[in-house]
């Protein structure tokens, strides 16, 4: 496949622009983060940090809560993430490939739970959880964060059991087996990549959300990420050394997990169709 | 196809309990509170009928913020959908280094909203921010300017920041689509001789409809929902100007301390959103009952 | 009975007693909202201190943010897992007691009063309604910053009337500095700043008598006009400003002055940190007011629990804060932001006795001359209406400065439209 030298010219444009584009904004944050602060604050702002200092993130991990707010974060995320997985996959199944009353308005009334602000849904839960005593527990924030990516989740799966060839699963059928079997033996394997993305798509989800999590968690020792930074950013003041600091140390976890099974991610997108 | 209603409850029940439970049921509370006058959480409210609705569809407030809510998932959906698309078509070639970009461009998504507020607030204040020096030496602005200073600079940056951090999950989401596209048909066509923009038009616009589609609606729902980056940055201003529909309801609820008030005004939205969300699907089963 | 039984009957006797005498320790919960780590940390050593000395009573601190706990609180309190004690300012007080959380401190205030004298500017805004409502915990109070550096260059002399400042700051703005950095966001910073504004032109009272507004003044249209001619001089972004920016546009030299309750901290870590250099001065006032006044947030401390053994607990504690042994430590958690509420607090060698205190021992003392004339929007007349809570909380009166800087209203037309918006607020 041969290209034009002007289409050549797109696609590296293209390329170059978005690498400025992502890559800038993050570069000045963690370059800014180990500046000196008066080199932070300065009318001119430098592209190469001319100074050097460590005491933002020795601020950072040793007078704020950011090591506990880290773990929690994990914790939620991968909890989530489980929940999120296991009763997507079902689901997902039943309605693609098997036939119920009401499969395809259910199908649809799913989409429909994105229909709601979260906030509509923030105050009664909060009643809800208290009066089971679920308020201030990670528990609680599981349980959020599953609804929230659920619906999706369960679309995300949908198409990637939609590029699972039939004659597979009739074959499973003709061979007597139950449609049990069928999802667990045959099926998940053959979706693995398409599982790892769903995961991955809650894991970051549960990450990355504030709202419930700032109303929801009143005690420190359970925060996550989201408020607690939000937190340090501080009344009447700004610190914007421990900010860019913190913003790094925020972004620092969730790039090595996509160091690590980033591609898990992109291939369960890509690589939809089985071989 | 097994018909195995049983079986396929069993399947279904346990995602669809979770959500009636944990979005249906409060939403049936809202819906009460709506029709109550509850105004600091925790205090007493009596039955009011549809009062509130009448004060809420009756104030210039509600409309005012529905038509920013408007500007703001069309402001959205047209420039994610073109930064996505360009994306994902780049993502779709065969370049060094493809894989690492495929894997990366996401960055801007798996950091946490605040995360992003941060950057954003310090890029483009003038102490210490890059982008105004940016533009200036790029000849672009002569003096540093305030973006969140008038109206509209500051609903044009917050779309641009919620793209910018939206822009390569959808990306990805289309290069899925994208890459389902068997490569033969493209073969094919140029070995008849197509251009890329035949080619596109032809066969990968066609075939990327289903997901463009569903992309469409989740993401307008998404989009119009979107609270924290514009409380987080603007806090719905300059002077409302940035006060879209999910914004007005947390004023009303943490701000204004009238409980009932966003009850309503979230009822409200919901069955907008919803009425949309039918349509819509509606059409796209249409649609795909025609392939 | 022999020595040794009596002995023995009284060391049981005692066992006895002490043994019924040992209970669980109180514990209570203390949601306060100074998030910023290094202040967690000091209220957190005091706490052990605290905790330590008395094995009865244990406190516990949560450390919550302003922007959630408006939310959070109520929400808290409705579902019966509220705080024991909760920090606030008088705005926050009055929400509190619409939900029937708070209750009343009047003996502990008044005990607290004859030992350590309130300063008065910070008790008035929590009682009324025939009681004291909060403890006074920390002040704070906008001052006019500057460099004396810059003044002497520009050959000024500190300004005291509105004339004299618009002149220094049209004098200090030039070749990408901008004279003076005033924020126009529709925020809790700028609502402080335009007060200062207000409280220095005869317009501090926003409530009449019977609780309706009397924001409509010529007074408040003149201070709007003011504010909005200075805030011209001010960087393009101040339309989006909190405290943060503000002090790094001063820190950078950018602004030639700022109001703000402190930058001493600031200056001291990321400027140049030269105390001699550093000038605050009062805001200055009206042309036509005889002396200067300021805008005076006396944060407080509220006892939100029922129960009786924790409201004594509650007491011994606040009391033991304000100790001056121990309450310049507690002031100190952000050195030069937090004013003492007592007069003997303001004297205490605690207070005196940090760095970054002692360095800038003349600015210090500046401020707290300064706040001793400090006024509260809503909580001047000695009469507080409820509604001032929901006004605070939607920063109506930043929002009416927004009007005529970002909607390009004229002052009387964009206090009118705040008038509206205050009286609308105060009749629901």
């Amino acid at each position: 496949m041969r290209r034009t030298v002007a289409q050549s010219v797109a696609l590296y444009g293209g390329l170059l622009l978005l690498v400025l584009v992502i890559g800038l904004p993050f570069w000045w944050v963690v370059t800014g983060s180990i500046k000196m602060p008066q080199e932070i604050i300065q009318r001119v702002p430098t592209m190469v940090p001319h100074s050097f200092t460590l005491r933002h993130f020795s601020k950072l991990l040793q007078s704020s809560d950011f090591p506990v707010y880290l773990l929690n974060s994990i914790v939620v995320a991968l909890f989530s993430m489980v929940v999120t997985v296991v009763l997507a996959l079902p689901a997902a199944y039943a309605f693609f490939r098997m036939a119920f009353p009401g499969r395809h308005l259910l199908y649809r009334l799913i989409l429909v739970a994105y229909a709601f602000p979260g906030i509509v849904v923030l105050i009664p839960l909060y009643g809800l959880f208290a009066k089971i005593g679920l308020v201030d527990s990670r528990a609680s924030l599981v349980i959020v964060n599953v609804a929230l990516a659920l619906p999706f989740s369960i679309w995300m799966m949908r198409s990637f059991l939609g590029s699972v060839p039939r004659e597979i699963e009739e074959a499973a059928v003709i061979d007597g087996a139950p449609a049990t079997t069928i999802l667990i033996r045959i099926m998940t394997p053959l979706i693995a990549p398409g599982i790892a993305s769903v995961a991955i798509f809650a894991f970051i989800s549960s990450w990355t959300e504030y709202l419930f999590a700032s109303v929801l968690i009143v005690s420190d020792a359970r925060r996550t990420i989201p408020p607690g930074f939000a937190g340090m950013i501080g009344q009447y003041q700004i610190d914007w050394g421990l900010l860019l600091a913190g913003a790094t140390a925020a972004t620092l976890p969730v790039v090595i997990l996509f160091a690590l099974i980033g591609r898990w991610f992109v291939s369960g997108l890509t690589e939809g169709a089985v071989k | 196809m097994k018909k195995n209603t049983g079986l396929a409850f069993v399947f279904v029940a346990p995602a669809l309990l979770f959500l009636l439970a944990v979005l249906g049921w409060p939403l049936v509370q809202a819906v009460i509170f709506s029709f109550q006058d509850i105004g600091i959480i925790g205090s007493k409210g009596h039955f009011v009928g549809f009062a509130n609705y009448a004060e809420v569809l009756g104030r210039a407030h509600f409309w005012a913020a529905l038509g920013r809510s408007v500007v703001w998932v069309i402001g959205n959906a047209v420039v994610q959908t073109v930064l996505a698309l360009g994306t994902a078509l780049i993502l779709n070639q065969k370049f060094p280094g493809l894989r690492v970009a495929r894997v990366w461009v996401i960055l801007t998504w798996i950091v946490p909203t605040v995360v992003v507020v941060i950057i954003w607030r310090w890029l483009l204040s003038t102490s210490g921010g890059m982008i105004n020096p940016l533009l200036m030496e790029a000849g672009i602005i002569s003096r540093p300017i305030g973006f969140f200073a008038t109206r509209r600079s500051a609903m044009i940056a917050l779309i641009l920041i919620n793209s910018w951090r939206w822009f390569p999950f959808t990306a990805l989401m289309i290069l899925a689509g994208l890459t389902r596209i068997p490569g033969d048909l493209y073969e094919a066509a140029r070995i008849d001789g197509a251009s890329a923009t035949r080619r596109f038009t032809r066969i990968t616009w066609p075939l990327l409809q289903p997901t463009l589609v569903v992309l469409g609606i989740i993401g307008t729902l998404l989009s119009f929902n979107v609270f924290d980056v514009i409380w987080l940055m603007t806090a719905g201003g300059p002077s409302q100007a940035t006060e879209t529909l999910p914004v007005l309801i947390y004023e009303t609820a943490f701000k204004g301390y009238r409980l009932s008030g966003a009850a309503t005004i979230s009822v409200l939205t919901s069955i907008i959103l919803m009425s949309f969300a039918v349509l819509a699907t509606r059409a796209m089963t249409a649609s795909e009952a025609n392939r | 009975m022999t020595a040794f039984r009596f002995v023995a009957a009284a060391g049981l006797a005692l066992t006895l007693l002490t043994g019924a005498a040992y209970a669980e320790p109180v514990t209570l919960t203390w949601w306060q909202m100074e998030q910023p780590p290094q202040r967690v940390k000091r209220i957190q050593e005091l706490l052990d201190e605290f905790n330590k000395a008395h094995p009865d009573i244990q406190v516990k601190q949560e450390p919550q943010s302003w922007g959630d706990v408006y939310a959070k609180a109520p929400a808290a309190f409705a579902a019966g897992n509220g705080p024991d004690l909760l920090n606030s300012i008088p705005d926050f007080t009055t929400v509190i007691k619409k939900i029937g959380a708070v209750v009343p401190v009047d003996d502990l205030v008044k005990d607290l009063d004859t030992k350590h004298h309130f300063i008065k500017a910070t008790l008035a805004p929590y009682q009324y309604d025939g009681h004291t409502w909060a403890v006074p915990a920390y002040n704070m109070a906008i001052s006019m910053w500057y460099r004396k550096s810059a003044f002497k260059e520009a050959g000024l002399s500190v300004p005291k009337t509105w004339s004299e400042w618009k002149a220094a700051a049209q004098k200090l703005s030039g070749s990408g500095r901008y004279g003076i950095g005033l924020p126009a966001n529709k925020q809790l910073y700028t609502d402080q700043t335009v007060y200062s504004f207000m409280v220095n032109d005869g317009a501090a009272d926003i409530y009449k008598d019977d609780g309706s507004i009397a924001f409509d003044n010529p007074k408040t249209v003149a201070a709007y006009q003011a504010y909005a001619d200075l805030q011209k001089l001010s960087p393009p972004d101040s339309p989006s400003w909190t405290w943060g920016e503000a002090e790094a546009c001063f820190n950078s030299k950018s602004c030639g002055m700022v109001l703000q309750f402190t930058v001493i901290s600031s200056y001291n870590a990321q400027a140049e940190g030269d105390a001699a250099d550093l000038g605050v001065a009062a805001v200055p006032h009206a042309d036509d007011q005889s002396e200067s006044a300021t805008i005076s947030y006396s944060n407080g401390i509220m006892i939100t629990t029922k129960d009786a053994a924790k409201q004594k607990a509650a007491k011994v504690f606040l009391s033991w804060l304000l100790e001056p042994e121990h309450y310049g430590r507690f002031l100190n958690m952000e050195p030069g932001l937090f004013l003492p509420v007592t007069e003997d607090g303001a004297k205490a060698d605690s207070f005196w006795n940090d760095p970054v205190t002692t360095k800038y021992k003349s600015q210090v003392e500046t401020m707290i001359e300064n706040s001793k004339n400090g006024k509260l929007f809503g909580f001047t007349t000695g009469k507080v209406f409820p509604s001032i809570g929901a006004i605070s909380a939607q920063n109506v009166i930043a929002e009416t400065l927004q009007h005529i800087v970002v909607d390009g209203q004229s002052a009387a037309d964009a206090v009118k439209a705040g008038q509206a918006h205050m009286a609308e607020i105060a009749g629901k």
